[in-house]
Order: structure tokens, then sequence, then C-alpha cells
């Protein structure tokens, strides 16, 4: 048995006077060790570990299956407490976190974790989706937000992007994918030695996913990061402006650079 | 203090003061002339007596020899400015320190040289012996009581007018520090700021103190709504939720399996759009609530509407040429707005995307940014069908929709939250007869220099 994490507890917690262990909320059992031997960020690129922590079974449980068909380690649990134990105790890439939990609620469970000095990327799900909803989830500590009913595609593209986000975005001036290159000093994309005139927004939208190359973008994180813009439009606004790109950088060229991924989102492969 | 003299000057207290002041100097002056009336009355009453006194005096006199040298004796010893004495003996002889003359005009009183003397007198005549005897006695007294009463008005009315003007201003700046505690309350509590009080001092008069409590205590009950508000969406959400979520997830599960007939994944694919349906109104509502509650207030900022308008214009408009619909936006620069970034672009959103929806193939939309020295103005206009003029103050209402709108896809919200997120800005909404087509505007309040509508304090400002 390891000693106690040293974590500030939440208010509603009483302190407990009984013998250790027992199963109050003041002490928190350790319910499994952490993996020896492999760390969180080594493997990143081939498997990522996740906790879930989500009450309702149903959506756990898909959640967990969709994310292990994907090749990642998952562990589930479902509930707040049990949850910030092992978000203590494992060394996890992300955290996917329900707002609304049993025992310990999501923003407690990560305004903890994040006192106790956790940078663990957390990625909230919440049942209200309003903006301040949405920045109180990213006061509390979360790096990101999805509202429910979310389609597994858009969970799965924000985890990557999580797992990633700590490494710094490529600093070069020249982006480049296949046959394609976009020169950031000069402005100006070429591919197969031809030149393609890109209106500026077309030209954010193309650089938006060079930068990630091999991950996918959904619509609503390209409407976060392109447009900055937080709420989702009834159109299918970034279909039609993907199409227009598509029209210039893919359509004269026999390969597609821009993959549609369906119920998900677009990916540039790398 | 923000506010100047001359509404100070407006204020209750000084006004109070001044009716007071000018009270009491109509009653001061009323009872100072009363005064005056009946102290002349009664001085004048008083010389009249004297002169009869004099008078009987000097008819007391044996004769007219005695007479003439009584009045010669006396003259030489009164003074002329307060009493004059002429006797005109029978023989025509004249004794006394002034004399009665004749002329054209009537009688005077000169001097035994014949000059003449100026101040007012009170005269008696009488025949004494043959002799005609004249008393007069100067009536300066009684003209002095008219500097007197003035002396008084003067050393007793201005002090107190001085004091009570000066008082009354004291008064004022300090009700004006309560008043203004309250004001910035209430402009704190009316921009989002919910936790607002005026947490009155004890050192308050009793009816501002009143006043700042009821205040607290609306303040207060305001918040409760508010918070159980927030807490019922956010429990009637998780609950509705999670089931939503269950059947997405059911729906997607359904979608793996193997050998399913096209026709049962259409099936699929049509219950995932109602679901999504079902989703988009929740959040609506559920929007609608949020805004209606004021909260997002308190995140405003100076946000360019051009900008913004821009930004919407260039995101909507493949997506308008794919429809045939023309898509143009004109801004003036630096139309500044006090608002929230996510709901204005939204308000924009959903006028875009209803003029996509209700219009026919061709139709141009063009979206304006105006701005005038006070206010912004934003404009949508389609050259659509239009909607009825009875109907126009009826589709800003929730889940309001046109007969002939009814099969086109939209929740019927989109315009309700236009008109909720413009209350919270304190904008106008039109919705007006574009000719044809529709033209919606919307009149906001012109931002400067990047503040607020009022540059009111966050920190109350101390009073006592």
């Amino acid at each position: 048995m390891r000693p106690l994490p040293d974590i500030p507890l939440p208010r509603p917690i009483q302190i407990c006077n009984l013998a250790f262990p027992c199963r109050c909320a003041t002490h928190i059992p350790i319910l499994k060790t952490p993996p020896k031997g492999r760390g969180a960020t080594e493997n990143a690129a081939e498997t990522m570990k996740l906790l879930v922590i989500e009450d309702d079974a149903t959506t756990g449980a898909y959640i967990a299956r969709g994310l292990r068909e994907e090749g990642q380690a998952v562990d589930l649990v479902d509930n707040g407490r049990d949850g910030l134990v092992q978000a203590t105790a494992g060394a996890y890439d992300v955290l996917i976190v329900d707002r609304m939990l049993p025992e310990i609620d999501g923003m407690t469970l990560v305004k903890t974790l994040r006192g106790a000095g956790n940078r663990t990327p957390v990625l909230f799900l919440t049942s209200l989706g309003s903006v301040d909803d949405r920045i109180a989830g990213l006061n509390a500590g979360g790096d990101d937000y999805l509202v429910k009913p979310f389609a597994f595609g858009e969970l799965s593209a924000r985890v990557a992007a999580l797992a990633r986000r700590p490494q710094a975005l490529e600093q070069d001036t020249k982006l480049t994918a296949g046959d394609l290159t976009m020169d950031l000093v000069t402005r100006q994309v070429m591919r197969a030695g031809r030149k393609i005139d890109l209106l500026p927004r077309e030209f954010a939208l193309l650089e938006h996913l060079l930068r990630r190359k091999g991950r996918v973008q959904t619509r609503t994180m390209l409407l976060e990061s392109v447009w900055d813009i937080s709420f989702d439009p009834k159109t299918n606004v970034v279909e039609t402006h993907i199409s227009r790109l598509r029209a210039k950088i893919d359509k004269p060229f026999p390969t597609e650079l821009i993959q549609t991924m369906r119920g998900a989102g677009y990916r540039i492969e790398g | 203090m923000s506010r100047g003299i001359l509404s100070l000057a407006r204020s209750m207290p000084v006004r109070l003061a001044c009716s007071l002041v000018a009270l009491f100097a109509v009653v001061s002056l009323a009872s100072l002339a009363a005064s005056y009336a009946v102290s002349w009355n009664s001085l004048d009453a008083t010389m009249r007596e004297d002169l009869r006194q004099d008078m009987a005096g000097f008819r007391a006199a044996p004769s007219a020899l005695a007479l003439a040298a009584l009045v010669n004796a006396e003259g030489k010893v009164t003074d002329p400015n307060r009493m004059l004495l002429s006797y005109f003996a029978p023989n025509g002889q004249h004794f006394g320190n002034a004399a009665l003359t004749r002329d054209e005009n009537g009688y005077h009183l000169t001097q035994p040289s014949g000059e003449g003397i100026s101040g007012q007198y009170l005269a008696l005549t009488d025949d004494l012996y043959g002799g005609e005897l004249t008393i007069a006695r100067s009536r300066t007294e009684i003209d002095d009581l008219w500097l007197v009463f003035r002396r008084i008005v003067l050393v007793s009315l201005l002090p107190t007018i001085l004091v009570a003007l000066s008082g009354g201003l004291w008064l004022a700046r300090r009700s004006a520090a309560q008043v203004e505690v309250m004001e910035n309350t209430l402009e704190r509590l009316t921009s989002g700021n919910l936790a607002a009080r005026v947490d009155p001092a004890p050192g308050w008069s009793e009816d501002m103190l009143q006043i700042g409590r009821r205040i607290d205590r609306m303040a207060a009950a305001q918040q409760l709504t508010v918070e159980t508000l927030r807490q019922v969406s956010s429990d009637v959400a998780h609950d509705l939720k999670t089931p939503i979520q269950r059947v997405a997830v059911r729906l997607d599960d359904l979608t793996r399996h193997h050998g399913l007939a096209p026709e049962a994944r259409a099936l699929i694919d049509d219950a995932r759009a109602d679901l999504d349906d079902v989703v988009s109104v929740f959040h609506a509502l559920l929007q609608i609530a949020q805004v209606e509650s004021g909260t997002p207030k308190s995140r405003f900022a100076a946000v360019d509407l051009g900008t913004l308008a821009e930004t919407m214009a260039e995101l909507y408009e493949p997506a308008a040429a794919d429809t045939g619909h023309t898509l143009t936006v004109t801004a003036t620069p630096g139309a500044a707005v006090w608002g929230g970034r996510d709901l204005l672009g939204q308000v924009l959103a959903n006028l875009i995307e209803n003029a996509l929806r209700h219009t026919p193939e061709g139709t141009a939309i063009a979206v304006t940014v105006t701005a005038e020295a006070d206010t912004v103005r934003l404009t949508v206009a389609d050259t659509g069908p239009g909607i009825p003029a009875a109907e126009r103050t009826a589709v800003l209402q929730r889940l309001y929709r046109l007969d002939r709108s009814r099969h086109t896809p939209g929740s019927g919200l989109g315009l309700s939250l236009v008109s909720v997120v413009a209350g919270l800005h304190e904008a106008e909404v039109t919705l007006d007869d574009n000719a044809p087509g529709l033209v919606v505007r919307l009149t906001f309040r012109r931002c400067r220099n990047g503040a607020g509508p009022s540059s009111a304090p966050e920190i109350p400002v101390a009073a006592n």
C-alpha cells in the first residue's frame, strides 16, 4: 500500500477518524498501482494511455470500446473519487472527465488534480453547452470541452489533439505534404511545380491542416481555430470551405491530399 | 464625484432647503411688514397725541403776550430738526424757530429767515388769542423705522438663508454619495454581476438605508432565482442528455452491424438527424434561458461588429453560393459595440442562415454594419418573400413558425435568440419590408474607446 497521495481534498469531504484503510472519502484508497517502466509520453505516437471517468455505463463503455479499437489503452471508472485516485496514481496521456459525477464532481476533481500539480490534459464531457459552462470548465483546469451528445469521431480527434498539445507546433517556414509545399513567409502554395492562389482564409485552413498532418480535424475544431467561432452553425459552412480549397489544391491533380474521415472530419495524410 | 454642481443643485435635499428658505423668507418678511405697519401706526398716533398735548400746554398760557414769550423761549432751546414752533401774534409779529408761510401752493414751514426746511414734519395749527400757533414735530423718527426694519431683515434673514442653503448642499452631497452607491450597485446588477450589493453603512439616513436594504434583498432574490434556474437547467440537461447520448451510442452500434439493408441505414441516418434536431432545440432553449438571466453580460467587452460581420459573411459565402444566393457584406470601420462576441456572432449566423433557408435561389442577401455618432446599426436584408407585417413581431417569439416554413428545417428559435441577445445588449430589433423581402435591423449603442456603456466603477464608492 502506497502512502496517501498529497492532494488537497475538495471541501465537502469530512475528516475521518477511522483507522486507515477505510472506505470513506477522506482516506482515498489506492485501487491500482501505476504501471512501471512506461512513461506517459514515451509511446504517445503509437499508443495513448487514457482514463475515462464517466458515470453513465452505456456512454462510458462506448467511449472505452471506441478508443480501444483505435489501439489506445483505456481505463474506465464510474465515479469521481475513484477517478481522482486513478488519475493521481496512473500516468495518463489524457483524462476524459464527465462534468457531473457521483461523489466528487468533474470540476472539483480537475481543480484538485491541478492544485496537486498534475498537468495531465483533460477533456471535459458536459451536458450543458453554453459559453459560460465552457469557460467555467476551462477555468477549472480543463483543456478542452465536448458537449453531449457527441459523435465518437469528435471525441477521438480532440483526444488526439490534446495528447499532442504539449509538443510545440512546428516553427518551420515551410510546410509540406506530398508534392504540396506552403511557404509561410512568402505565403505561396505550390503543388507539383504549379503555383496555387488561395484566399487568406483558404490559406489559414490549409495551414491548420498541414500543421496537424496525419491528425483528424473536426468541423468544430476547424471553426474554433480558423474562424474563432465556438458555436455550431446549422449550415455546412466548413464543408463548403473545404470543397473550395479542394477545388484548388486537389481537383487539378491525380491524388487527393485532404481526406474526409466519415463522421469525424478532415485530415491531410502525413 | 462624477455629478456636477448643477445636478447637485437639482437634488432633493437642495430643493427642500430652497423651498424651506423661500417659505421662511416669505413668512419672515410678512411678519416684519406687519410689525412695521403696527409700529408705524403707533408712532404716528403717539406723535399726533404729543402735538395735541403740546398745543394744550401752550393754550394754558394766560395771554397772547405770555404765549409769545413762551414760544420764543421754547423756540430758542428746541432743535428745529426735532420740533418747529411758530406763533404769529395778532399784531403780525412772529415768534419761534420756524415760520408758517403761504404761497400759491399752500402753507409751508420755513426758517424764520425764510429759507426752506427739509424733512417731513407733522404739523398742528390753532388760533390762539387772535394769533396763529403752529407746532410741527419731525417725522424722522418714523422714517428711521424703515431703516431699522431693513437692518433687521439683513441681520436675521440673510444668515438663515445662507445656513439653510449650505446645510441643504451638505445634505445633498451626503445623500448624493449614498444614491451613487445605490446607482453603481444597480448598474453592476443590470450588467450581470448578481453578487453586487449596496451594503448600506449604519451612518446612512434611515430612508436611504431602507432603500439600500430593499435593493440588496431584491438582488439576493434575483441571484437565488438565477442560481436555481442554472441548477435546474443543468439537472434537466444532465438527465436529458444522458439518455440522448445513449440513443446516439446505440444508433452508432447499430450501424456497426454487417449486412444491414440500405433502407435500415437510411432509417438510422434519419433517426440521427432527428436526434440532432432535438439536441439543437434543447440547446437553443437553454441558451435563450441563459441569455435572459443576464449572466453573459459579466463577460462583455468591446466587439467590432463590422469585422465580426465580415468574418461571418466570409464563413457563409461558399454555402450561400452553393444554394444560388449572393451574400455581400458592407461594414464601416470602427463600428464597435459593448457585447459578447460569441452571442453577436450567433446573431449574425442566425440571421444569415434564416435568409439562406427561407428565400429561393437567386436571392441577394446583404449584411451591412454602419456607425453613427452614438449608434451602430446591423442590417441583414434579403430580397426573398419577406414576412407579412402582422407576423413580424410574432416571429421573435419562441418556437413560432410561419405556415409556409413549417416544412423547411429549423427550430423556430433562431429569431428568438436574436431578440433576447439584442435585449441583453440593449439593442433595438426591427423587422421591416425590404420591398420585396425582409430587412432585420439591430440598433446598438456605439461603444467608444473600448469602454462600456457606463463607466461605473467596479468598486463601490465609499459613503457614510
